[in-house]
C-alpha cells in the first residue's frame, strides 16, 4: 500500500525550534514527529510513502529519509510543488507515485497530527462501507476552532451513528452544528485522484463535499486521543495525551519509578537525573540530557543534549536541543527555547521568562 | 578639662505613633514601625547604639504616641543590652517635632545636660554624633543640624538649606520648596543646648500665620487657623526657618550615606546600608559560610542565631534572616528581609522582597521584584502569615496578611 504525508511548509508556529530543524524532524516523545506516522503506516502494511513538500529539504531531512528507508525497508520519496497547490493539489501532483495496478486505496496524512493511528481498523471500515473515501474524525470540545464534519442524520441506532456517512463540511462554524472535526487522516480510492486537478484545490471545500453529495464519503470516529501539535501549547497538550496513551498501552516506555518521579515521565536511558528533583507529571527528557539536583520539571519537554542546572524550575515549556537553563532559573508559561539557548543563572536576578520565543542570537 | 560630671548629654529619639508611618503598611500593621528590623535589629536600635558613642551620655528618651506597652519590653531589653538607660515617653497627643521635646523638658533637664540630641528614628545614616557635638561646641549657638548633599532633582522632597561655607552657619531654611533652593538638605539629626526650650516657648506664644507662596489644597485652606494648638510646634517651619541667618544655628555635613525609611521598600535599602556598615564596625555580627557545614554566604548577611539555614542554600548579598526562620535545601536568597518564624521550602528563590512573620514560601516558588526601593511595587512585600504555594511566582506585588497564593501574580496589591 502507499501513503502521502502532507508535510507542507516551514513550520513557523513551532519557531524557534524550526529554525534549527525541519518541522517533520522536531522531536515529539523523543522521536522525530514524522517517524510516528511513518511507523504507523508501516504497521498497517504501507510499503511506499510520498512526502509532499513545498520547498527544498535540508540535508538533515534527506539523510533521515535515507536512514529510515533502510531501517524500515520502505520506499520514501519526495513530491515537491513548485506553486501553491492547497490541500488537494499535492495529491494530483503525486498521482503517478500513488497509483499502481493493484487498485488499492492509499492513505493521506497531515503531518502535524498525533493520535493512536488505528489504520488497520480504518482499512476494514473503508472496505465494509464500500466507500470511495474514508476520513477519520475526532470529537472535540471546541469544534469551532476547526472544520466540522456533519454526519448524516438518518443513522438508526447508536452503533450506526458512529459509522455514518458524511453529509457536509462546515469550516469554523459560528453556531453548533456538530462536535466532530476532520482529524486529517484519509483513506482514498485511486478514483479520488480523477477528481483532483493539478491546481490549487482544497480537499475539504471542493473534493470531499462532492464525494459526500454522491454519498460515497464515510467518516470513522477516531478512538483515543488526537492533537494537532503544530504549535507549542498544543504540542504540550499532545505530549500529555501521548504519555497517557503510553501508560495504558506500553508502560515500559515510561519512567515509572524512582525517587522524585511523579505521573507520566519519559526519559531516554542516556539522560541523567540528579537527586532531590521532582519530575513530572507529563515530562519528556531526551537523550544525553542532564538534570541537576533540586530541579522541578512539570508538563515540559527537554530535548536532546539540554542541561537543566540546579534548583531550576521548568513548567509548560519546551527546552530545545543543547540548551541550558541556569541554576535557580525559571522557565514557564509556554516558553520555547530554541537550539543552543542559554538561560542565565538566577544570580543575575532573572525574572520568570515571559511567554516569548527565545532564540539564540 | 571638661569635667564629666557637668557636661552630661541627653538624647531624644522621636518615634512617632500609629497615625504616623502609615506608608509603612502592611508591615506596620503588625508592629510599630520603629521596632521593624533593619539589618537584624529594630529600626530604633541603630540610632540608640549610635548614641552610645556620645561621651557622657546620661539618658536616651524615646518620645512618641504609641501605647507604652508596645515599647515596654523593648526598652528594658535594650537598656540591659547596651548598658544605656533608655526610657519611652508617651505624648498624650501629637505636639509636632519640636513640641514633643518641649513637652518633656522637665524630665530631660533633670540630668542637667549641657547638650541635647534630637534624632528621628526613621533616619538611616552613620550618626556622627560625637563629631557633631564637637563641631557644635566650636560654634556656640543654640543648635547644629546634620546636613547632606543630595541630587538637585531629589532635594525638594526634603528641607533645603543654605549654609555659610566658612562658618557653617545656617543662613536659610525652607521645607519642601517648589523651586530649587539648594542641594543641601536637613537629615533630621540635631544637637541643641537647653536654650532650645526657650526658643520653642517663644514660638508658641507668638504664632503668626504668614501667607505662604506655596499653593495650598482646598483641605488645607479650609482648616481654621485655631486648629493648630498653641503647643504644636514643628521644628522645621517654626524653629529652623525663623532662626536661620541669626547666628544661632549651624550645620555639620556628613559625607556618609543617608536615607529615610518611609516605605517598606526603603527598609530593604537601609538594611543593605547598615549591613555594610557592620562589615566595617562589627564584622562578627555578620554571617559567613562556604556550603560545607553552613550555607554559602555571599556579601553582607545577617542570620539570627536561632534561625536554621540548610547548608545547600545560598544566601546573599544583602540578606537579613530573623529569629526562628527556617531556610530549606537549595534555597536562594538575594536582597531580602526574612522575618521571624518564616519557613522557606526547598529550591525557592526570594529576591528584592520582604517576607512577613510566619509566612511560608513553597518549594520552587519565587518571590521577587526589580528592586527599585522607592517605587510603589519595586520591592515585593508579604505581610504576616502569607502562604505562597509550591511553584507559585509572586512578582512586584504587595500581599496583605493571612493570604494564601496558589496562582502566580504580578504587579498587584493583594488584599
Amino acid at each position: 500500500m502507499k501513503a502521502l504525508i502532507l508535510v507542507g511548509g516551514l513550520g513557523t508556529r513551532l519557531r524557534p525550534l524550526t529554525f534549527s530543524m525541519p518541522k517533520p524532524l522536531v522531536d515529539f516523545g523523543n522521536k522525530p514527529m514524522i517517524l510516528h506516522q511513518i511507523e504507523a503506516l508501516k504497521a498497517a502494511g504501507v510499503t511506499e510513502v510520498v512526502l509532499a513538500i513545498n520547498h527544498q529539504q535540508p540535508e538533515v531531512m534527506l539523510n533521515f529519509v535515507k536512514e529510515y528507508e533502510k531501517k524500515l525497508e520502505m520506499k520514501i520519496t519526495f513530491s515537491q510543488e513548485t506553486e501553491p497547490l492547497g490541500t488537494a493539489g499535492p495529491l494530483a501532483l503525486a498521482r503517478d507515485k500513488l497509483i499502481d495496478e493493484s487498485g488499492k486505496p492509499f492513505f493521506v496524512l497531515n503531518s502535524d497530527v498525533i493520535c493512536e493511528y488505528p489504520l488497520l481498523e480504518m482499512i476494514k471500515f473503508h472496505k465494509n462501507h464500500g466507500a470511495e473515501a474514508t476520513i477519520m474524525v475526532t470529537k472535540v470540545n471546541d469544534p469551532s476552532k476547526y472544520g466540522v464534519v456533519v454526519m448524516e442524520e438518518e443513522a438508526a441506532t447508536e452503533e450506526e451513528e458512529e459509522e455514518a456517512r458524511v453529509k457536509s463540511f462546515v469550516e469554523k462554524p459560528k453556531h453548533f452544528v456538530g462536535d466532530k472535526i476532520n482529524a486529517g487522516i484519509y483513506l482514498l480510492n485511486p478514483s479520488v485522484l480523477d477528481r483532483i486537478q493539478l491546481r490549487r484545490t482544497s480537499i475539504e471545500k471542493e473534493i470531499f463535499p462532492k464525494i459526500a453529495s454522491e454519498k460515497k464519503l464515510y467518516a470513522m470516529v477516531l478512538p483515543g486521543f488526537w492533537m494537532d501539535i503544530g504549535q507549542p501549547k498544543d504540542y504540550l497538550t499532545g505530549q500529555r495525551m501521548y504519555l497517557d496513551y503510553l501508560r495504558k498501552n506500553a508502560p515500559g516506555e515510561l519512567l515509572v519509578s524512582g525517587d522524585g518521579i511523579i505521573g507520566n515521565v519519559m526519559a531516554d536511558e542516556t539522560a541523567v537525573i540528579g537527586d532531590r528533583c521532582l519530575i513530572g507529571p507529563d515530562v519528556v527528557i531526551g537523550a544525553g540530557c542532564v538534570i541537576e539536583s533540586g530541579v522541578r520539571l512539570f508538563g515540559c519537554t527537554v530535548m536532546r543534549g539540554a542541561r537543566i542546572k540546579e534548583h531550576a524550575c521548568v513548567s509548560d515549556s519546551i527546552v530545545g536541543w543543547d540548551s541550558t537553563v541556569g541554576s535557580w532559573a525559571r522557565v514557564a508559561d509556554i516558553t520555547v527555547l530554541g537550539k543552543d539557548v542559554h538561560v542565565a543563572d538566577a544570580e543575575v536576578i532573572q525574572m520568570s521568562v515571559k511567554p516569548e520565543i527565545v532564540q539564540k542570537v | 578639662m571638661g569635667s564629666s560630671t557637668e557636661e552630661k548629654v541627653v538624647a531624644v529619639i522621636l518615634v512617632g505613633g500609629p497615625t504616623k508611618g502609615t506608608r509603612f503598611r502592611p508591615l506596620s500593621l503588625n508592629i510599630p514601625k520603629p521596632l521593624f528590623p533593619i539589618a537584624g535589629q529594630p529600626m530604633v536600635h541603630h540610632p540608640i547604639s549610635a548614641c552610645k558613642r556620645i561621651p557622657n551620655l546620661a539618658q536616651v528618651y524615646l518620645v512618641g504616641f504609641y501605647e507604652e506597652r508596645e515599647f515596654a519590653l523593648y526598652v528594658s531589653a535594650i537598656s540591659n543590652e547596651l548598658k544605656v538607660p533608655v526610657r519611652y515617653l508617651k505624648e498624650d497627643k501629637p505636639h509636632g517635632s519640636a513640641g514633643g521635646l518641649y513637652h518633656f523638658r522637665n524630665l530631660i533637664m533633670e540630668d542637667n545636660p549641657s547638650h541635647i540630641f534630637l534624632l528621628n528614628c526613621d533616619v538611616c545614616c552613620s550618626f556622627p554624633l560625637p563629631e557633631m557635638l564637637e563641631s557644635h561646641r566650636k560654634h556656640g549657638g543654640i543648635g547644629t543640624l546634620l546636613v547632606i548633599k543630595v541630587s538637585p532633582e531629589s532635594a525638594n522632597q526634603f528641607g533645603e538649606l543654605v549654609a555659610d561655607p566658612v562658618t557653617n552657619e545656617l543662613l536659610h531654611y525652607t521645607e519642601k520648596p517648589e523651586t530649587f533652593v539648594s542641594d543641601r538638605i536637613n537629615c533630621g539629626v540635631y544637637v541643641f543646648t537647653p536654650e532650645i526650650f526657650t526658643a520653642i516657648r517663644d514660638v508658641s506664644t507668638q504664632r503668626n500665620d504668614t501667607v505662604t507662596l506655596r499653593r495650598v489644597s482646598s483641605y488645607e485652606a479650609l482648616q481654621p487657623a485655631t486648629r493648630i494648638p498653641a503647643d504644636f510646634v514643628r521644628l522645621d517651619q517654626d524653629i529652623l526657618s525663623p532662626l536661620a541667618g541669626k547666628k544661632q544655628l549651624y550645620t555639620y555635613e556628613t559625607m556618609d550615606f543617608w536615607e529615610q525609611i518611609k516605605s517598606p521598600g526603603m527598609s530593604l535599602r537601609c538594611s543593605e546600608l547598615y549591613l555594610s556598615q557592620f562589615r566595617l564596625t562589627s564584622p562578627q555580627v555578620l554571617a559567613s559560610g562556604d556550603g560545607t557545614k553552613s550555607a554559602i554566604v555571599i556579601g553582607d548577611v545577617y542570620i539570627h542565631p536561632s534561625a536554621k539555614v540548610h547548608p545547600t542554600a545560598k544566601i546573599g548579598p544583602n540578606v537579613s534572616i530573623s529569629a526562628n526562620a527556617r531556610v530549606g535545601p537549595g534555597v536562594r536568597l538575594i536582597s531580602c528581609i526574612i522575618l521571624d518564624d518564616v519557613e522557606i521550602m526547598e529550591n525557592a528563590v526570594v529576591t528584592n522582597a520582604i517576607v512577613g512573620w510566619k509566612s511560608s514560601i513553597g518549594r520552587w516558588s519565587r518571590v521577587q521584584a526589580e528592586g527599585v526601593y522607592n517605587a510603589k511595587l519595586g520591592v515585593t512585600i508579604l505581610g504576616e502569615s502569607v502562604a505562597v504555594e509550591d511553584e507559585v511566582v509572586v512578582t512586584s506585588s504587595i500581599v496583605l496578611p493571612n493570604k494564601t497564593l496558589n496562582v502566580s501574580v504580578q504587579d498587584e496589591i493583594i488584599l
